[in-house]
């Protein structure tokens, strides 16, 4: 006789409608784009041909104008990555250190400006960062300057600034659950045979949240890597990205195979430089070690 | 000095610990504490879960900071000091032993940090061996049981060389058999290394095993401090009574004191009992009644009265018996299975009592 009842299903087949729904909306679209990225462009008529050329991948892959945009990307992914890691790790530890009662407000407080839009924080920066903005206004009123900062916006330094922003969130929620993990006698453990705060956030913080910090790490580079509208109404001209080379492919020029091969491009060279940063985050954290038990 | 003559190595002279934010929401887990630790004794805080023992080992690891009072060591306050540069170490309730280190690399954590000179791992070799530790030295925390957990956080707290090792419970976590062997383990190594150990337990067995001296504390504040022996003779009052041995408290009248003992009168009868200084005619008084002060004996036996037998418990060696007198409840030792139900006579030997004062 049976007591328990069968099992319907499988836990594995729970993954189902989200595995369905990345085939569908990831995997198909980029097959289709490394279709066309073999086609070629009758540029009489406007119309894909599909016949066989590497002509679009050459044009890629020879070209150093794409590389350096390619590489604007990636600059500014391990800057925000940077960034937000140096800053998330104390938000995180104080976080994690509020009582229980606080951590849903300080949860709804560290998401808010998620919820402000992307273009609505693109042009609060510019009220902020402007010749006119905020900052230069406070500065020269507290004779501070002079004459009003250029840097601050239409610069390498508002792209950075607005990417390690809207970003933050995203570092300090992966680490502040993996500091929370951390079980609070093992810092004192640490402290009582001999650290200092500091010493014991090295030897013992740093590489029990390592797969924290690789998972933020993996978040934060996707998304400021990604990123395409900041930089260009904040970067000014410094702001092109391999984003709107694409926008304009796809668009404007109507040269569908070159938009393909140069998407597909930045994925796998987004993707492996993820890997590689994550890992990197992890090894020299020391975290390789507790991740490896914790799947043991 | 502490009351057994020696130099007092540490010292807490009102110490009080608050928690909470709002004044008339605080609740005090330490109220005022006053004590002197001896520099090679066995200081064992003993009490109920709440009393305030582990707080206290927190301050004195320098974890928390005392809302009022001061502990000094040698002398010197210990007020500021954080708890990286107290000549202290502690051994956690949970061993809180580092996950991502093995074995090795966690009895070797303090004294890569000072940069120890001196061999090392010939030093991490000679601690493990002093816990039997030594062939699991390239294991990691999580393969380990947790007796093994236990002595490692031991080996780990002791290599550097504290003057004063604080224990938090740490052995509650272990079977009965396990807790037996370590407590031996322990009192040993207290023994060869020849510095102070406060040890925090509710376990009264524990504690009378292994201290030299004992702090049974209540509601925030020590009730008693002394040998393990002369608390378990004279309880200050009714709660280190029942917390040390159990045992039974008989209502008593106090009729007449004289010294050391007094004359009081019970439902059992009228006795002549060691009792507590403290206690005068007007005082709230129990007589502590333990297994050991009741025998069984014939009806016709002088001071004899009867009793009901209501439960027999098996302890190998002998019997616990409980039985009914009225309506209290005794239990006594017997040699011999009594029945449930059965008709009795039991005498108490009133040297074997205690009478003191009623309170906690």
């Amino acid at each position: 006789m049976r007591l328990l009842p069968t099992k319907p299903f499988s836990r594995a087949s729970l993954a189902a409608p989200v595995a369905a729904l990345i085939g569908l909306g990831a995997v198909v679209p980029m097959a289709m784009f490394l279709v066309i990225s073999v086609y070629s462009v009758d540029f009489d008529s406007y119309t894909l041909q599909p016949n066989f050329t590497m002509a679009s991948w050459r044009e890629v892959w020879t070209h150093a104008s794409y590389w350096i945009l390619i590489g604007k990307t990636l600059n500014n992914g391990l800057l925000a990555v940077v960034m937000t890691a140096i800053v998330g790790y104390p938000l995180a530890l104080a976080l994690s250190r509020l009582p229980k009662s606080a951590k849903g407000a300080a949860l709804v407080i560290l998401l808010t400006p998620l919820y402000t839009g992307e273009i609505v924080r693109v042009y609060a920066w510019r009220l902020v960062l402007g010749q006119d903005g905020l900052v230069n206004a406070l500065l020269m009123f507290a004779h501070v300057i002079s004459e009003p900062l250029r840097f601050l916006l239409f610069s390498p330094f508002a792209t950075h600034l607005a990417l390690f922003y809207d970003d933050l969130p995203f570092m300090a929620l992966a680490l502040w659950v993996a500091v929370e993990r951390v079980d609070s006698r093992l810092i004192e453990a640490a402290r009582d045979l001999g650290c200092r705060p500091t010493t014991a956030f090295r030897l013992v913080i740093l590489p029990l949240t390592g797969p924290g910090l690789a998972a933020g790490t993996f978040m934060v580079f996707a998304l400021a890597g990604g990123e395409a509208l900041a930089p260009n109404l904040l970067g000014g001209t410094t702001g092109a990205t391999p984003m709107t080379m694409i926008d304009n492919l796809f668009g404007t020029a109507f040269d569908w195979p070159t938009a393909s091969a140069l998407a597909l491009t930045l994925l796998l060279v987004l993707l492996f430089a993820a890997f590689l940063l994550s890992g990197l985050a992890l090894v020299l954290s020391g975290g390789l070690r507790p991740l490896r038990r914790s799947f043991a | 000095m502490t009351e057994n003559g020696a130099y007092s190595f540490l010292t807490a002279r009102g110490l009080c610990k608050a928690y909470g934010g709002k004044a008339s929401k605080r609740a005090m887990a330490v109220a005022g504490v006053d004590f002197d630790i001896g520099e090679r004794a066995f200081t064992t805080l003993l009490g109920p879960s709440g009393c305030g023992k582990t707080t206290i080992l927190r301050l004195i690891a320098g974890f928390e900071h005392p809302s009022a009072g001061e502990l000094r060591l040698e002398g010197v306050s210990l007020a500021g000091v954080p708890p990286e540069r107290r000549p202290v170490n502690t051994v956690f309730q949970s061993y809180a032993l580092f996950p991502h280190l093995s074995v090795a690399d966690n009895v070797a954590f303090s004294l890569k940090l000072r940069r120890s000179e001196g061999d090392i791992a010939r030093k991490v070799a000679g601690a493990l061996a002093a816990v039997h530790m030594a062939e699991y030295a390239d294991r990691f925390p999580h393969e380990l049981s947790g007796g093994q957990q236990q002595r490692v956080a031991v080996a780990r707290a002791m290599i550097a060389e504290p003057r004063l090792l604080l224990l938090d419970e740490p052995l509650s976590a272990l079977d009965r058999k396990m807790r037996l062997h370590l407590q031996g383990e322990l009192k040993d190594l207290q023994r060869r290394l020849g510095i102070a150990f406060v040890y925090v337990t509710h376990d009264q067995e524990e504690a009378f095993a292994l201290s030299d001296f004992i702090f049974v504390m209540n509601k925030g504040r020590i009730v008693q401090t002394g040998r393990p022996e002369d608390i378990y003779a004279r309880p200050v009052n009714t709660f280190v009574a029942d917390f040390i041995g159990g045992g039974v408290m008989v209502p008593a009248e106090v009729r007449q004191c004289a010294g050391a003992s007094a004359w009081i009168a019970t439902p059992l009868g009228l006795y002549e009992a060691p009792a507590s200084p403290a206690l005068n005619a007007a005082s709230q008084a129990a007589l502590v009644l333990r297994p050991e002060a009741l025998l069984s004996c014939a009806a016709s036996d002088a001071g004899a009265f009867a009793a009901v037998v209501s439960s027999v418990v098996f302890r190998g060696d002998r019997f616990t018996i409980g039985a009914e007198v009225g309506d209290l409840s005794l239990r006594f030792n017997s040699e011999v299975l009594l029945d449930v139900g059965a008709r009795i006579s039991l005498r108490l030997d009133p040297r074997k009592t205690f009478v003191t004062a009623v309170g906690d």
